[in-house]
């Protein structure tokens, strides 16, 4: 297989409404970045691949047909990538695979989200025939789940907002994040309103729009560039509602995980991995990921969160750059995550960078917590 | 293979309100619609786009020069439509038509009217009529209709 690095991440300021740009705009200004950034002519880009999610959010049937003229497209192959909220993840990965396969040197890689011209909430819960209105987004679907992971190891309810404050405190160092919430705490947290109980408001993403870019290329390709070299990636599946499913701690991750740690070389990942950019769109998903991904057993994750080992200077940083929780344009919440991981490892993440970051992992997850993308990149090839 | 008549079936409709952001250079292009005017975006290369274009799919390059283009034009091709349909913008007789209007490299698809099909020709010049009320929309231009 053809080895393959990240040189060229680019994201766009994320925010509540970009009405300053169409559509196209935005997937733009994340590939303009990218393309700076990894110091590259359109001439070199092999292939593009796009990914967001379910066309229904913004109302846009097949976008890469609209947007093939912003994207660089014309006269390139290109690729639509959808796996709900895992895409950004997932696009990463078939991007990669683009060129580890060696059959495209260099590709680029953009997904998106503008969920103010979106819909997003309703459009993933239709009135269908013959079935009750689940009348719920994300956080209604995945609300019980948590209330799961709580019941069965006993964790106490501050772990919720001790995750989303720490994620906003993040946030406060990346210019780029949607929310900025000065003076964010625990108790700022705890006291805003109950959304989905357990769940409350500030322990919930925001609606963002916002456009990620990466610049993938093969070892030949990478010259003297910086490069975040891909030492793992993989996808996993399982289905929305099968009997038996454990959607507290879905096989898929499991699997997923110990899929790209083998391809690393990473036997003890809390030990091996210096930093995460983990997809937590609701606090409590970060206690629950860090045992479903290995970083400790069964009914510890809490104990981790409760002892700061994810802040920016524990043990295993967390969503060094705010996280889903604070920027979320759905389609490229993950690709930001696999991004910002090959940014740590680049040297590049500025006041959110994890001292001497080497080895990072970026992870995405979508559905009913069903699909899985993961990567580690490395900033030695070795 | 069972009888379907006898499987249940129901009616399914999904609505959404959406909003939509034109950004700056489509925004430039439909308000200057509403001004009787019809603009175009210009490449490095000299070549310009009408509909105006927010990316060149040649050379990759974001668009920023405007230009007025108009509101004569050449039909570039054409389809004749004898009946026109309930949904149909013009209740006589007509032609979907690509026009490259003047100062245009590209077509835009629009309509020509009060014509006769024999009248009409592809290289046919053709100028725009607007609509009484402008509403920032393509259909400001009513149509086309053949130069005198």
């Amino acid at each position: 297989m053809i080895q393959a690095g990240v040189i060229g991440v680019g994201q766009t300021k994320y925010d509540a409404k970009r009405r300053d740009v169409s559509m196209a705009g935005l997937v733009r200004e994340a590939i303009d970045n990218a393309m700076l950034s990894a110091n590259l002519d359109w001439d070199a880009v092999d292939a593009v691949i796009l990914g967001k999610a379910p066309d229904m959010f913004e109302g846009v049937i097949m976008p890469e047909l609209y947007l093939a003229d912003a994207i660089g497209a014309v006269g390139k192959p290109v690729l639509r990538v959808h796996t709900a909220g895992s895409v950004g993840g997932s696009t990463a990965v078939i991007a990669a695979s683009h060129v580890c396969s060696g059959q495209f040197k260099t590709v680029l890689t953009v997904t998106f989200e503008k969920q103010s011209e979106s819909n997003a909430t309703w459009a993933l819960s239709p009135r269908y025939p013959y079935s009750p209105h689940i009348n719920a987004g994300a956080g209604g679907y995945f609300a019980p789940f948590i209330r799961e992971y709580i019941r069965r190891y006993e964790a106490p309810e501050h772990i919720g907002w001790k995750v989303a404050a720490k994620d906003r405190q993040n946030a406060l160092k990346n210019p780029l994040a949607h929310l900025h919430i000065p003076g964010i705490d625990e108790k700022m947290v705890s006291d805003t309103p109950m959304l989905w109980e357990p769940l409350r408001y500030l322990e919930s993403c925001p609606s963002s729009d916002g456009a990620c870019a990466m610049v993938i290329t093969a070892k030949d390709q990478v010259g003297s560039r910086n490069v975040a070299w891909i030492k793992g990636m993989a996808v996993r599946s399982e289905g929305t509602l099968s009997a038996g499913r454990d959607e507290v701690n879905p096989q898929a991750g499991i699997d997923c995980a110990k899929d790209i740690y083998n391809q690393a070389g990473i036997t003890n990942p809390f030990n091996e991995i210096d930093c995460a950019e983990i997809y937590v769109p609701f606090s409590w998903y970060e206690p629950m990921w860090l045992e479903n991904l290995g970083f400790c057993d069964l009914g510890e994750g809490w104990k981790l969160t409760d002892k700061d080992a994810t802040a920016i200077d524990g043990e295993i940083p967390f969503n060094m750059s705010g996280g889903v929780l604070s920027s979320n344009p759905i389609g490229a919440s993950g690709m930001i995550r696999f991004g910002e991981a090959a940014l740590q490892v680049m040297g590049l993440a500025e006041d959110h960078q994890v001292e001497d970051a080497k080895v990072a992992m970026g992870h995405a997850y979508g559905g009913a917590a069903q699909f899985f993308a993961m990567w580690i990149v490395s900033s030695s090839l070795d | 293979m069972s009888d379907s008549k006898d499987l249940l079936r129901a009616p399914f409709e999904l609505a959404y309100n959406y909003k939509r952001s034109n950004g700056p250079i489509m925004s430039k292009f439909f308000e200057a619609l509403g001004e009787q005017k019809i603009l175009g975006t210009k490449s490095s290369t000299g070549k310009v786009f009408s509909p105006a274009a927010e990316f060149d799919p040649e050379t990759h390059e974001s668009l920023k020069e405007i230009v007025e283009v108009g509101p004569g034009g050449a039909v570039e091709s054409f389809s004749w439509i004898e009946t026109p349909q309930h949904h149909h913008l013009i209740k006589e007789p007509f032609a979907f038509a690509l026009i490259k209007l003047d100062g245009a490299d590209t077509c835009m698809l629009h309509m020509v009217a009060n014509c006769n099909e024999a009248d009409l020709s592809i290289g046919s010049r053709v100028t725009a009529n607007w609509s009484e009320v402008q509403e920032q929309r393509i259909t400001d231009i009513k149509f086309f209709t053949l130069e005198k």
